[in-house]
């Protein structure tokens, strides 16, 4: 699959970044100011625009080999979404999109350390480690962050899951976010996501949350995920600008529409 | 029915905040000048200008998702406006579309356009 490509810093963009979230919805106003109104999900389409600045060489070529690839606006590919959480449901770890070790129980209204109840208490009654995982359609050559809100009364280790990778963390009796950054698995073209309890362990988990980059941001509540496939470059043009010895700069706009 | 979402710090609008009304009248001119006016509508509908900046992440998405579940201007939520704490239960987004820049780290900035409806 054709996958817009990571900077160096294994960052898919640079500040500012912004983002064109447009629905689109039929509205007939009557003489009394009354609406009447029809929404059209199949309208609405999203547009980044990423400044880029200071680039390498090697990430310039890249990124114009990339649009060269594309054909410009012709070609569609995959983008993951630099200012969303990929992860979707994120507070509601009881919806189909995850998959739970069938040991685990899951129970929902946890108050959380931000002052919601989108808390979960999770604890594993098996013999063996389980894990709560959400596979998704992204690039396995990536680099990836995953982090989360952890919390057990009685401690515990728990594993965080990035495709084959796995990274051990403590978990305290009071909440602290945990994170772990990997490469994930090279030429996959899917990866999973998640947490991994031990055998008998009970702990209350927070905000999963999975970024194409090697460092956490703010935990960022998602229904809808940010993988966006199908995405494409709005333009047919892409101009670089040399601004020094191995530093260029260019803005790329790209385009999603639901369809 | 879903209530416009509140900043970490309570509030739902920052400097500088606008709002306005709007009536729906006819008036009638007659060949000897003389005009008759009459209300076409119930009463006044109100509107707000809500301009957010030094969001962080978590600010952000939360509005990117409201956005999303009302699907734009489609959907109904309640508001409290900000100026004097009164509720008005049937408002839409003004638009279909809300902008969001991230600046710098945990400082994004948006604005979103609130209208009190009918129907």
């Amino acid at each position: 699959m054709l996958v817009y490509p990571q900077l160096s810093t294994g960052t898919l963009t640079q500040f500012p970044a912004r983002k064109l979230r447009r629905m689109r919805t039929l509205i007939n106003t009557l003489s009394d100011l009354t609406t009447v109104k029809l929404a059209d999900l199949h309208g609405a389409t999203t547009e980044w625009r990423l400044e880029y600045a200071g680039l390498s060489n090697e990430e310039a070529s890249a990124l114009q080999a990339f649009f060269s690839s594309t054909e410009g606006s012709l070609n569609t590919f995959t983008f993951l979404d630099p200012m969303a959480n990929l992860l979707s449901w994120t507070d509601r770890l009881d919806n189909q999109v995850w998959t739970t070790g069938s040991f685990l129980t899951l129970t929902g209204g946890v108050a959380d350390p931000i002052g919601g109840a989108n808390g979960w208490h999770i604890s594993n009654a098996g013999a063996g480690p389980q894990s709560i995982t959400q596979t998704l359609s992204v690039p396995g050559d990536y680099v990836y962050c995953v982090s989360v809100y952890v919390r057990a009364s009685q401690g515990a280790t728990v594993t965080v899951l990035l495709a084959s990778k796995r990274g051990d963390r403590v978990a305290t009796g009071r909440w602290q976010r945990i994170s772990f950054s990997a490469l994930g698995d090279s030429g996959a073209e899917s990866v999973a996501f998640g947490l991994e309890v031990p055998a008998g362990a009970s702990l209350d988990i927070f905000g999963l949350q999975a970024e194409a980059q090697p460092a956490a941001s703010a935990y960022k509540s998602a229904k809808t995920g940010g993988v966006f496939e199908n995405a494409y470059f709005r333009d047919d043009q892409l101009s670089f600008t040399a601004t020094g010895v191995n530093r260029h700069a260019v803005t790329v706009n790209i385009a999603h529409a639901n369809g | 029915m879903s209530t416009f979402p509140q900043l970490k710090t309570g509030a739902v609008a920052q400097y500088p905040a606008s709002r306005g009304l709007r009536f729906q009248n006819q008036v009638l001119r007659f060949l000897d000048g003389a005009e008759q006016r009459y209300r076409d509508s119930a009463g006044p509908l109100h509107a707000w200008e809500i301009q957010l900046a030094a969001l962080d992440e978590s600010e952000i998405a939360a509005l990117e998702q409201f956005v999303l579940d009302t699907q734009g201007a489609f959907g109904s939520f309640t508001f409290t406006d900000p100026w004097d704490g009164k509720t008005y239960t049937n408002c839409s987004l003004a638009t279909d579309e809300i902008s969001l820049t991230s600046v710098k780290e945990t400082d994004g900035k948006t604005s979103l356009k609130i209208i009190e409806t009918r129907g």
